[in-house]
């Protein structure tokens, strides 16, 4: 089965820095994949070099038959590739609602049917009760729910999700987790970038690990938290912090 | 709202407001009384033009004399020279301006920072050059007169002006009107987005630079609009007025003064600052010179550093609050008028 | 067109060339520490020019000792509009920042206008109309060709101060980085001060090496702030050599524009450059990177 999302030998430089070299990697429809590493590994930079907000200087991102590099992130989102932010970013002086229907209009012109599925969404992530609230007032973790909704509200068949689930406490970790379970029941294929070790372990199918902009290790969760490369790039301390 | 109902507030109130607008020239008939509603009209035009691509996409142009301009030369040299009646003249200047925001947005666009700002200034000192420069065409640095002919209604020429106002007020009500259609649908949602953020805009499918281009579109046309009144109203054109700064900052001010991204903020700011404009000149003007200015860029500053939501972010809790105590705001409760933003700080509060 | 007229157009036009890199780079300096362009830039050097103006016509000061005053004044003048507004404005939104500005340089220009009128004043000054013939039919003015080498020398002490200092270097790597303010161990309010003061300095010292052979009037400012910011964008936004280099390109183009074009309508030709750069090369003739898209 060919695969949904298949990254082919993707590189980055900023000035002297290699963020991402010679990385390659492919997303299966319906898959979970998460993408780990530790700080400045290339995750962002990699899901920046797939949403078309940095330029790859070589390498293809194709998405079906399409090479998405060189395209304008709107148009990585249209294609069906939508991505969230590692710092979420609301349109503060928007309602929750406004926020989410800026999304789906995207796929619907008509403001009532953009409506209607702004509401479908936000009904997912659990934001229902405060559709009519300034994004600007909401929680950190209200707002990386937003987040969410707004990307799934263009229909994607693909989305990245950047750290949603950082700084959360172990039960809102796990309504997040439960949430991304969700997803892939709707029929959408995620990606995730997440430090946190025990939803990663829950959720992911598999896992591509990142060190230095270059990709160390690709495997199932187990195989890779056992891989000694990875073990001393990264998990070795983190795991062990983390169960 | 599928049916006007008079007895809600929230219908009756902009109708007698409307209806004020309408017959206070003829009330007060006092010409200076009226020349400042003439001016905050034309203004207003003119706000209302800047805050669509300023206020909701929040490309912010230092140099809207360009398009105000380009919309005041074209109907008068067609008046002038192919004795084009202004009523048509002026949708040619309109669509002349909008050709004109073209290059201006593919230059600045696809970038983000003061590029815009700059190049918008830039371009309003180009058009004042050329003018400057083909003075055979444009009449030059002395500019030119409009042709008078005594009640030309098709010229926008009345007798005593209060036409004019009228037709001003009209086409402030209907870029008003648009602008309220344009907030409610998606390209309304694709400005305000692209002004907050222009990442998160992209990432959720939205073109940044087409979507600012077609406020800049929107914006030209209107603003050439206002330019075209305000000479049939001085009935003279020239270079240094219709290009010059003191235009593009009228526009500014008005906008940021009223409450920059809302429907009416321009219209208030326009309504409370010309007639300080009028006085300050009409008082001051003929010993000091530069005092309007000078009001207004300390007007500006206090604004910016003090409240920089402007008058309407005052005046907007004040407005639904009003209406919720008049007669009949009941009906108004049940079929949820007030703006949701309006409700969560009413309840926040 | 005789290549000797293009040749007087061109040195012309470096010399002038020459005011307008000081001027811009002090627009550079402010964008690259505290992040926004100033608008009343032009307006600042406008106060220069007057102060210069009134110290020649009241005291009888000459413009080149009168830049020992107007020069460290200029800077307090500057250090001062930093902490009373710039300083609210910082890490904001677009919309306070350019308005901000904007509105403080038709506030200077206005103010001008109040208390001094419309009039166009001049500086005659022993001097003034000295120059010297370098070849045939060819001249150079002296109070040209000063402002210009002052011009250069300090461009070339405030490049040595932004590489030999600790502020000086904060200044650089602030300019460098844009999100993140590198300005360990010094306090960024010091920093902000210095950098205004300074680039407010340098529109100081442009103002008053013109006065000798340049007019003033309130809109003065308007007219070189706006080259400035052409030449910021054209020479890259933040970089000071760009700022230089910019401002001697953009003096020959509009030299060559007032020669060839029209006296009145020369700068066209500069704005074609910024239209061209904007739409070739946005990131400037110095940004390697490209402009953040």
């Amino acid at each position: 089965m060919p695969a949904l999302l298949r990254v082919e030998r993707l590189s980055k430089r900023f000035g002297g820095l290699r963020a991402v070299q010679d990385v390659s990697f492919e997303v299966q429809e319906g898959e979970i994949l998460a993408l780990i590493g530790p700080n400045g590994a290339g995750k962002t930079t990699t899901f920046h070099l797939i949403t078309g907000f940095h330029r790859a200087d070589s390498g293809r991102v194709l998405f079906g038959d399409s090479d998405l590099v060189g395209l304008r992130p709107s148009a990585v989102c249209l294609k069906g590739v939508c991505r969230t932010f590692q710092v979420a970013r609301p349109f503060g002086d928007m309602t929750v609602l406004e926020n989410v229907m800026t999304g789906a209009f995207s796929r619907r012109p008509r403001r009532a049917a953009a409506a209607s599925r702004a509401r479908e969404v936000l009904g997912l992530v659990g934001l229902e009760g405060k559709i009519d609230v300034l994004a600007r007032d909401l929680t950190t973790i209200d707002q990386r729910r937003l987040e969410v909704a707004r990307a799934l509200s263009t229909d994607p068949r693909l989305v990245l999700l950047d750290e949603t689930m950082a700084g959360l406490n172990q039960a809102e970790a796990d309504v997040a987790v439960a949430l991304v379970r969700r997803l892939r029941e709707e029929g959408l294929t995620v990606v995730i970038v997440e430090h946190v070790m025990r939803a990663i372990m829950a959720i992911a199918d598999r896992i591509v690990v990142l060190d230095h902009g270059q990709k160390i290790a690709e495997g199932l969760p187990r195989e890779v938290v056992d891989d000694p490369e990875v073990v001393r790039a990264y998990l070795g301390s983190s795991y062990r912090h983390a169960s | 709202m599928t049916r006007l109902d008079l007895r809600a507030p929230s219908v009756y109130v902009p109708m007698l407001l409307l209806v004020l607008a309408l017959v206070a020239p003829v009330a007060v008939p006092n010409a200076f009384f009226r020349s400042v509603l003439i001016e905050a009209a034309i203004f207003a035009l003119l706000g209302v033009g800047w805050n669509i691509l300023g206020g909701y996409a929040g490309q912010l142009s230092l140099g809207h004399a360009a398009y105000f301009g380009m919309g005041a030369y074209t109907s008068t040299l067609l008046l002038v020279y192919g004795g084009v009646a202004t009523i048509y003249g002026m949708w040619v200047g309109a669509v002349m301006a909008m050709l004109l925001s073209i290059p201006i947005g593919l230059a600045s666009f696809r970038l983000r920072g003061p590029y815009f700002a700059i190049a918008s200034i830039a371009t309003a000192e180009t058009l004042r050059l050329l003018a400057l420069k083909f003075r055979e065409f444009t009449f030059g640095a002395l500019g030119t007169t409009i042709p008078l002919t005594p009640n030309a209604p098709l010229n926008f020429l009345f007798a005593d002006k209060l036409g004019l106002y009228y037709t001003a007020v009209t086409l402030v009500l209907v870029a008003v009107a648009a602008t309220a259609w344009i907030e409610r649908n998606k390209l309304g949602f694709y400005l305000v987005a692209v002004g907050q953020d222009e990442d998160a805009a992209e990432a959720v499918g939205v073109r940044s630079p087409w979507v600012k281009q077609q406020a800049n579109f929107v914006s030209a046309f209107v603003s050439a609009l206002a330019g075209t009144l305000y000479v049939q109203y001085t009935y003279f054109i020239q270079p240094d007025t219709v290009f010059g700064l003191a235009i593009s900052t009228e526009a500014v001010l008005v906008a940021i003064v009223g409450g920059v991204g809302t429907l009416w903020g321009p219209v208030i700011g326009a309504l409370l600052l010309q007639p300080i404009a009028a006085v300050a000149q009409a008082q001051l003007g003929s010993t000091y010179a530069g005092a309007q200015l000078i009001v207004y860029s300390v007007i500006l500053l206090v604004v910016i550093l003090a409240r920089p939501s402007g008058v309407v972010g005052v005046l907007s809790p004040v407005y639904w609050r009003a209406l919720s105590i008049l007669p009949g705001a009941a009906i108004d409760r049940r079929r949820r008028v007030a703006p949701a933003s309006e409700v969560s700080r009413a309840s926040a509060a | 067109m005789t290549p000797t007229v293009v040749i007087q157009a061109v040195i012309n036009g470096l010399l002038i060339g020459g005011i307008y890199g000081l001027v811009s780079i002090g627009v550079s300096l402010i964008f690259g520490v505290v992040k926004f362009v100033n608008f009343a830039h032009g307006e600042f050097l406008m106060v220069a020019m007057f102060a210069t103006f009134w110290m020649w016509q009241l005291l009888g000061l000459d413009p080149y000792v009168s830049l020992f005053i107007s020069v460290p004044l200029m800077f307090l003048f500057g250090a001062c509009v930093q902490q009373v507004l710039f300083r609210r404005v910082i890490g904001g939104s677009d919309l306070p920042q350019i308005f901000l500005t904007f509105a403080l340089g038709i506030l200077l220009a206005n103010l001008a206008l109040l208390f001094f009128r419309a009039d166009v004043r001049t500086v005659r000054t022993p001097y003034t109309d000295a120059t010297i013939n370098i070849a045939n039919e060819i001249f150079i003015s002296w109070p040209r060709l000063i402002a210009f080498l002052v011009a250069l020398a300090l461009s070339g002490a405030l490049f040595t101060f932004l590489t030999r200092t600790d502020i000086g270097q904060a200044m650089r790597a602030a300019a460098q980085d844009r999100d993140t303010a590198m300005l360990v161990g010094i306090d960024p309010d010091r920093v902000y001060r210095v950098a205004v003061g300074l680039a407010s300095a340098l529109a100081a010292a442009a103002g008053t090496l013109l006065m000798p052979f340049f007019v003033v009037h309130p809109y003065v400012g308007a007219q070189f702030g706006l080259i400035a910011f052409v030449v910021v964008i054209v020479g890259t936004l933040g970089d000071i050599r760009g700022a230089l280099l910019g401002g001697l390109l953009l003096g020959v183009v509009e030299s060559l524009g007032i020669q060839f074009v029209g006296a009145d309508s020369g700068r066209i030709l500069v704005f074609l450059i910024l239209l061209l750069t904007l739409i070739l090369r946005p990131s400037g003739l110095f940004g390697g990177r490209g402009a953040r898209t």
